[in-house]
């Protein structure tokens, strides 16, 4: 069966979905047109274009609640101000997904509807703990963001479920970031995706470390949590001494392969690496003692301009 | 240096750049035509295998299916350098991406759907794609049907001078093992033709190829046609970077699939059959030791050269000859030997690519003179400069340089990137810089029996100075250089002039557009047929103002009398005067253009080119040394353009080729797995971004060729020859390992990081003479 259905609301979408199980859900297109050009997707499959469904759309603040509807584009995301200073490694998850051109077209739940190993948003939406609202036939559940991906390109999504919306909180002394590795430095996928976060129990260069989550992309099947950081971590502030057994523990949580954008053992150094850094410059949002701003892609301390000529 | 030109040296937007830009141009995909049918062609999925069988009926059974073409049902003969490739393969498939069969259809999806019928029979045969297995005893036969031994298909020699000799002269002697990857010129438009028959069987194809005169002989040599009755169109051309050189197997099968179909047929490649069924830059290996005695003066190169050539010769095979230069006759170096192997592999083989053999030569050469450098406590840009060739200098294969301004680059690139004092000084901050300079040819490349050119310029009654050249533009400028010398050279406004060069019926013979030869070649042909179109303007201007022509002067369109300012005349009056009379005549004139040059003899010497260019490099990186990621923060670029005609379009094809090599040195590459590309596409690829490109300083160096149109030479491929070698060095000054292979991705250069990968030098490799010793 061929066919195109743009719904108006969640309800109709959930119906269509229900008694179609070979239809797809389409939003930006940006990874679903490509897949059924090269025959990874069925280019027969009827699709449904949620992009109609005011409920599903934008980005906005609750206090320290961040609401992500599932067709909040990656652009809207990466934008928002309160996104850049309050779950800074999304905006910068964000901004480095694609180009300008398909960063307006992509989404958020397609993102994570892709389930690919090395999705920008998986990494910094598990460090910051969200939540995704998952609708179906049977009413609405809610599941871990960290539990949505179940395998390269498959989901816990049901026959008739949709992602409607991800929520996370962004209290006050914490701080995120993320960070990662590519063989250029702009459209390219990463070859390691590294997001952090930390609360702290003050501001200033002292602030213990309360609480702390790493994830890596790219380095699994699908995004993963480093375990066991709270014995490494919470209690003081990261020294050079604790952020080794960070990438230690990074390290070890990857399950890598080798391909265009890396070597296996290369990609486990990386992770611990990028971990490092970024919980290092988490802590120092948390901290308060973050200048402001977005970091480099790779967590390295921008180069001052050269000294030689530059028009 | 004259500098009273009304158009050369004037910086010109280029004249196609309008409707490119705004998306009015037709490219040779956009074109409709009555009855176009769509092509698609059955590609081998195996490196290496024996055809068994192939039955096409079912796809002939398809509804909407006009034609389908195979080796037992064609008539072909082999074609490509020493003829050992086929348009159909008949016997043996030798690379993935081989042509086994071909389909015309109603549209592409039927096409499709047909091929995906036709059903191929294999034999696997052992598969070999590393050409140093290729080369040992035992490796799988790639050409069993051609007498060679170890799948070299080609070898290249080189000697002069002693080297045991230039050996015991040296003090210190460097050596090392440098490689670089496969990759692809990777246009914006991929490779599309249309062929069709006339009803008197006259074959018209239209193709973005740029040797049009050559692609026309070996379609018809192959095809058994009558090359009278061939006419080659070539539409505006979306991107070639020398991928469009060579013709391809899908040239020959568009036209057996328009015969066999009675009907136009158009094959358009995709990007994964860009990749992977059009020519690659090949990967070329070097062994390399450079000798210098104890004040610098280079005392001897030696090369050992494989390139990795892939299934079969197009013309890359000769990528080697441009490597030679540059192995023999980059400095003044004296005492050379080269001995390259050009070696079968199962892979999709290497074309033309701009640089062709130079960027990975000088790679090799430019990294092993800062090692010298460093070995001798000598700063290498001082080794450089002391053995920089000069004017006057013959090099050891007989290229006579005429105008020279390596050193002037040198300098230029020194003092902009602050040199002396920064290099060597940033590592505590993981920054270097680095240096290459380059030598290529500027003024034409013989061959071929004639490099020349043809020209032919025509004005008419409004005015308007139409040039037909035998030249194309590919995106590189010369419509517009081509223009403006017109412009110059007649003394007419810009604006007036209008440059065709799209049909071989009417467009003079031309080698083609390769060799950064166009500015050179093309642009004297037209200059001298506009010389001739000036002198009848003159004289038909000498009738109405009554004064003899050789008093006469044209600047802007308007002819004058020195001194008498009321005598002036329009040029365009002039014109009419002489077409609106009894017994009227037209200004039309022609000239064609052959420098003054040598084919190159079988012992490689003779001046192959009229002039050569030069140019340097400084480059400065950032190393994250635990990531490996390298971050090309600047990029100095002095180039000896000889003159530039257009500053804006040399700027241009500088700063394009420069972020192309960026891209080569940091991240292009077609890696291969079990013979396949596993990665045929833009994204996994890795050219360069705007994000990746460094800010870049270009400056124009003008020496005033004697035998370039005002004074040019050649710049077309300058830009894309050094970054991989200044970068490497750039990365050696960052963090003392030396990238001994491109591109310079992550995850190597930390192993290189760990493992310290270093120079190897000998010191005093002799015993030293004692008059020597002190």
């Amino acid at each position: 069966m061929n066919g195109y259905y743009r719904p108006g609301s969640v309800r109709e979408a959930v119906a269509f979905l229900a008694g179609n199980p070979e239809a797809v859900v389409i939003a930006g297109g940006t990874d679903l047109v490509i897949d059924r050009r090269l025959g990874r997707a069925d280019p027969q499959a009827p699709l449904v274009d949620v992009t109609g469904i005011d409920e599903l759309r934008g980005v906005r603040w609750d206090g320290d609640e961040l609401h992500l509807g599932a067709t909040a584009t990656v652009r809207e995301i990466e934008s928002d101000p309160a996104v850049i200073v309050r779950a800074s490694a999304l905006a910068e998850a964000a901004r480095v997904l694609g180009s300008v051109q398909i960063r307006n077209m992509a989404t958020l739940g397609g993102n994570l509807c892709t389930a690919s190993p090395a999705a920008e948003l998986a990494p910094p939406l598990m460090v910051h703990d969200a939540v995704a609202a998952i609708q179906g036939p049977n009413g609405e559940r809610r599941q871990a963001v960290a539990d949505f991906a179940t395998g390269p390109r498959t989901t816990i999504l049901g026959t008739g479920e949709i992602l409607t919306n991800v929520r996370l909180r962004a209290p006050a002394l914490s701080g995120s970031c993320y960070l990662r590795q590519t063989v250029r430095w702009a459209m390219d996928l990463a070859g390691v995706g590294v997001a952090a976060w930390v609360l702290t129990d003050r501001t200033g260069r002292e602030a213990a470390v309360q609480e702390a989550r790493v994830a890596l992309g790219a380095v699994a099947p699908t995004a993963v949590l480093v375990p066991g950081l709270e014995s490494l971590l919470a209690g003081a502030p990261p020294t050079t001494e604790r952020l080794g057994a960070v990438s230690a523990a990074a390290s070890a949580a990857c399950e890598p392969i080798s391909d265009t954008r890396g070597t296996a053992e290369h990609r486990r150094h990386v992770a611990g690496v990028l971990a490092a850094r970024a919980l290092s410059i988490a802590h120092a949002r948390a901290a308060g003692l973050w200048p402001g701003g977005l970091a480099p892609v790779n967590g390295r301390a921008p180069a001052a301009a050269s000294s030689g000529a530059r028009a | 240096m004259r500098s009273d030109y009304a158009v050369v040296g004037k910086r010109i937007p280029k004249l196609d750049a309008p409707d490119k830009v705004t998306g009015r141009t037709t490219y040779a995909d956009d074109l409709k035509m009555s009855g176009l049918l769509a092509g698609a062609i059955k590609r081998s999925p195996y490196p290496h295998a024996r055809i068994l069988s192939v039955d096409a009926s079912a796809a002939e059974a398809v509804p909407g299916v006009y034609a389908v073409v195979h080796a037992g049902n064609v008539t072909q003969r082999p074609f490509g350098y020493g003829h050992d490739n086929i348009p159909l393969k008949d016997r043996v498939v030798r690379c993935v991406g081989d042509e086994v069969a071909a389909v015309a259809a109603v549209d592409a999806a039927t096409a499709q759907s047909a091929l995906d019928l036709i059903s191929v029979e294999y034999e696997l045969l052992p598969a070999v794609d590393d050409p140093f297995e290729a080369l040992q005893p035992g490796a799988p036969r790639i050409h069993d049907e051609l007498d060679i031994e170890g799948n070299v298909s080609m070898e290249w020699n080189f000697q002069t001078g002693d080297l045991a000799e230039a050996e015991r002269r040296s003090a210190v002697i460097v050596s090392g093992s440098y490689s670089s990857p496969q990759a692809a010129p990777a246009p914006i438009e991929t490779h599309v033709v249309i062929a069709g028959f006339d009803a008197d069987g006259h074959l018209e194809v239209i193709s973005p190829v740029h040797m049009v005169f050559m692609y026309r002989k070996e379609l018809a040599d192959c095809l058994g046609l009558d090359w009278r009755r061939v006419t080659v169109r070539q539409p505006p051309v979306g991107g070639s970077f020398g991928g469009k050189i060579d013709i391809d197997a899908h040239d020959f099968i568009a036209v057996m699939l328009a015969r066999a179909a009675g009907r136009p047929v158009k094959l358009a490649m995709s990007r994964e059959e860009e990749f992977t069924g059009t020519r690659t830059r090949q990967p070329i290996h070097f062994r390399l030791r450079t000798g210098a005695a104890a004040d610098g003066t280079l005392q001897f190169r030696h090369a050992e050269v494989v390139s990795d050539n892939g299934a079969y010769n197009a013309w890359g095979s000769h990528a080697l000859l441009v490597a030679m230069n540059t192995v023999t006759s980059m400095y003044r170096v004296g005492t050379s030997r080269l001995a390259a192997k050009v070696v079968y592999t199962n892979k999709n083989y290497g074309g033309s690519v701009r640089g062709f053999g130079n960027p990975q030569a000088t790679f090799a050469v430019e990294q092993q003179m800062e090692e010298l450098a460093d070995a001798l406590g000598m700063d290498p840009m001082d080794l450089r400069l002391k053995n920089a060739n000069r004017p006057g200098d013959v090099t050891p294969q007989g290229l006579e340089i005429t105008s020279c301004g390596l050193s002037e680059c040198l300098e230029t690139v020194r003092r902009k990137s602050g040199w002396d004092q920064r290099r060597g000084r940033m590592r505590s901050q993981h920054r270097g810089l680095g240096a290459a300079a380059y030598v290529h040819v500027g003024g034409g490349a013989r061959i071929y029996g004639s490099d020349g050119c043809g020209a032919m310029i025509k004005i008419d009654d409004s005015g308007r100075v139409a040039l037909i050249s035998g030249s194309s533009e590919l995106g590189q400028g010369s419509e517009t250089a081509l223009a403006m010398i017109v412009a110059e050279t007649l003394g007419v406004p810009l604006e007036a002039v209008s440059v065709s060069h799209d049909d071989t019926d009417v467009k003079p013979w031309d080698v083609g557009v390769h060799a950064s030869r166009t500015t050179f070649v093309a642009g004297n042909a037209a200059r001298m047929a506009a010389a001739k179109a000036r002198d009848e303007l003159l004289e038909a201007a000498a009738e109405v103002l009554d004064r003899p022509a050789r008093s006469l002067t044209i600047r802007d369109g308007v002819i004058s009398v020195p001194g008498e300012p009321t005598a002036t005349l329009r040029y365009e009056k002039a014109v009419r005067r002489r077409l609106l009379r009894e017994g009227s005549s037209i200004i039309m004139t022609s000239a064609f253009y052959d420098p003054p040059t040598q084919r190159q003899d079988e012992n490689h010497i003779g001046n192959i080119s009229a002039s050569y260019g030069f140019g340097a490099h400084v480059a400065e990186v950032e190393v994250d040394p635990d990531t490996g990621m390298v971050r090309v923060l600047g990029l100095w670029a002095a180039h000896d353009v000889g003159r530039a005609i257009n500053p804006m379009s040399c700027e241009g094809q500088i700063e394009g080729g420069a972020v192309m090599g960026v891209g080569l040195a940091l991240s292009e590459e077609l890696p291969v797995e079990d013979g396949r590309f596993p990665a045929p596409n833009l994204h996994d690829y890795g050219m360069p971004t705007a994000m990746d490109a460094p800010p870049i300083d270009v400056t124009l160096i003008e020496t005033a060729d004697e035998l370039g149109p005002f004074g040019a030479k050649g710049i077309g491929e300058g830009g894309i020859i050094l970054p991989p070698a200044a970068i490497a060095n750039a990365v050696a000054d960052a963090v003392g390992v030396r990238p001994r292979s491109y591109p310079i991705r992550p995850w190597r250069l930390r192993r290189w990081i760990e493992t310290g990968e270093r120079s190897h030098v000998d010191k005093h490799p002799h015993p030293v003479p004692d008059e020597n010793a002190r």
